[in-house]
């Protein structure tokens, strides 16, 4: 849950997929990656969340072996991505954040082309099944919709049947229908034994597909885990409408009063016992609390809670 | 836990270099093809040059035939294999189609190659043009020492790759590449003996022209060609491989200034 914790890693006893360890990266005097750790099981979805310049980016091109890291190491199935490139490759489809590809092919040479550089291509007809574009195979790159091209640009990245995969905002630009069909994708990969490590803006994305989850701020993991203890880090809700004839509501530990009644919100870090105490209350003073909601806190609030955060300067 | 492995070792055989090559290069003669204004002023600079160059009496030195495949090597390199491949690198970064291409398993070198294949062969197939030119107007004569030429033709396809590429490092857009090629486009290509011999210049001046990339390509070209050197002297086969040390070894070393340049300051993405 902090920078200087050991590396986030899955309950699981299993050689990871993907091990970075104090990864660094600096542009001249500025270090956006300060750092970081974190492991990647096989069959399983790791999610880096953070605002525009928080360094995931910079953190993907080492692990796509774009980059050099500046410092720390990354293993991708055991092996460094920049110097054991040729060994790393075969098993890992990357999906950058943008990218480009040459407008006057047609989408199925762009992917018989692709695929004759791969060394186990799945057969074109698949690939082009698999996200959807079976019936625009014939039409001209430069002719698609931006959505149609970033699953174009997925079906590349998972045309050499990857067991590591890289998805840099795979679903920017896309339609929620095209977006649902990239999670079942995502979904597909992950139940066939893939490493998958993605980013994205979408944090509903990420509640959807990620097993653990990792929010980076000014280059460092900031908090990381699953989904249930990132919400943790964060208070849970209670709310409740009050009639004006209510007796006065008790004080109860741990609880901060964010509303007053009509319509009364409390945040606290013990759901069940406040909210025992809040309806044994109810039913001793024959209170009726409506409109009663009690919600533990969402990925969305903890990575607000983190971007507030960032913005509020230290004293 | 901290267990790790090294990759499963794929069941199916990976591609040999030259097939991940082909594959690409497949890929761009397609969109050469595609290109029909390109397709169709790679047949006319090979007609435009047999037509021109005895017109304007370029290099009077040399025999009509030789001259127009001195003209024609020449030319190509520089208007065709450098500057097409500056433009055609630099427009492929700014599109973020070089960076896509690095993330499956082609290394650096077989994209910028698989990339260069159809200017390569553009710039092969005009000079085989004029050589038919040449036979067809009846002034072929046979070179004087075979391989110079091809030396220098595949050397300096070579040199004018690897220079395109170092010189897209200071080349922002596809546009500025008509500025940025202007060095190696006029100033070294009129300092290369192949619009003005060297020959009327003055010593110094044209041992500082020797030095230029384009130079050396000339120079062997005239030697092998028609057994003629830098400064007009005629001279047989043992002559030619005598005089030819300097040009080979100056493009040698331009040769291997371009690679360390391009080596060092290509870019695959854009600038961020």
């Amino acid at each position: 849950m902090h920078p200087s914790a050991p590396p986030v890693s899955a309950p699981v006893e299993a050689a990871p997929a993907i091990e970075v360890r104090d990864l660094r990266r600096s542009y001249g005097d500025f270090e956006a990656v300060r750092g970081i750790s974190f492991e990647v099981q096989p069959g399983e979805v790791f999610a880096l969340l953070g605002v525009n310049g928080a360094g995931k980016t910079s953190a993907l091109e080492v692990l796509e072996g774009l980059a050099p890291a500046g410092g720390g190491t990354v293993r991708v199935l055991g092996a460094d991505p920049v110097r054991e490139r040729a060994r790393v490759r075969p098993h890992l489809g990357v999906l950058l954040q943008a990218s480009g590809l040459p407008g006057d092919l047609t989408v199925a040479e762009t992917l018989q082309t692709w695929a004759g550089t791969l060394t186990d291509p799945r057969p074109v007809p698949e690939a082009l099944a698999q996200v959807q574009l079976a019936h625009r195979a014939d039409v001209r790159v430069r002719s698609l919709s931006g959505g149609e091209r970033r699953r174009l640009d997925l079906a590349l990245a998972l045309l050499g049947r990857p067991r590591v995969v890289v998805l840099d905002e795979p679903t920017t630009g896309l339609d929620p229908e095209s977006r649902r069909q990239v999670w079942g994708l995502v979904r597909d990969l992950v139940a066939d034994g893939a490493a998958v490590v993605l980013t994205t803006h979408h944090l509903e994305e990420a509640e959807e597909l990620a097993d653990r989850v990792a929010v980076l701020r000014d280059g460092q993991i900031v908090l990381s885990g699953t989904q249930e203890e990132i919400a943790e880090t964060q208070p849970a809700t209670l709310r409740f409408t009050l009639d004006e004839d209510a007796p006065e509501l008790p004080r109860v530990a741990g609880v901060q009063v964010v509303a007053q009644r009509p319509r009364v919100e409390w945040h606290t870090r013990a759901l069940q016992p406040v909210l025992a105490e809040l309806l044994a209350w109810a039913a001793e003073h024959h209170v009726v609390l409506r409109a009663l909601e009690a919600r533990s806190a969402s990925l969305e609030q903890a990575f607000l809670a983190v971007a507030a955060e960032a913005r509020t300067p230290s004293a | 836990m901290t267990t790790t492995h090294a990759p499963a070792p794929p069941t199916a055989t990976a591609p040999s270099r030259l097939r991940r090559v082909a594959a690409l290069a497949g890929g761009e003669l397609r969109l050469f093809l595609r290109n029909r204004t390109a397709v169709v002023n790679s047949g006319l600079l090979p007609l435009l040059l047999v037509a021109a160059v005895p017109a304007l009496g370029i290099d009077g030195e040399l025999p009509l035939g030789p001259r127009l495949l001195v003209a024609a090597v020449g030319v190509t390199l520089v208007f065709v294999t450098y500057y097409n491949l500056v433009i055609t690198y630099v427009a492929r970064r700014e599109e973020l189609v070089l960076q896509r291409m690095r993330t499956g398993e082609l290394t650096g070198l077989e994209v910028l190659v698989g990339t260069a294949v159809p200017t390569l062969l553009v710039t092969l197939g005009q000079v085989a043009l004029v050589a038919v030119g040449v036979v067809v107007l009846g002034e072929w004569s046979a070179p004087v020492e075979f391989l110079l030429p091809v030396i220098a033709l595949l050397g300096g396809a070579l040199l004018m790759t690897v220079l395109a590429a170092a010189s897209t490092s200071f080349t922002r857009s596809a546009e500025s590449a008509q500025v940025t090629t202007l060095p190696l486009v006029v100033v070294t290509s009129a300092l290369s003996g192949l619009i003005t011999p060297l020959s009327v210049f003055p010593e110094p001046v044209a041992l500082a022209a020797r030095l230029m990339p384009v130079t050396p390509v000339v120079e062997l070209l005239q030697l092998g060609l028609a057994g003629v050197t830098w400064d007009g002297d005629r001279v047989d086969a043992a002559g030619a491989w005598a005089a030819a040390p300097l040009p080979l070894a100056v493009l040698a070393g331009w040769l291997l200034i371009g690679t360390v340049a391009a080596t060092r300051g290509f870019r695959w993405a854009p600038r961020r």
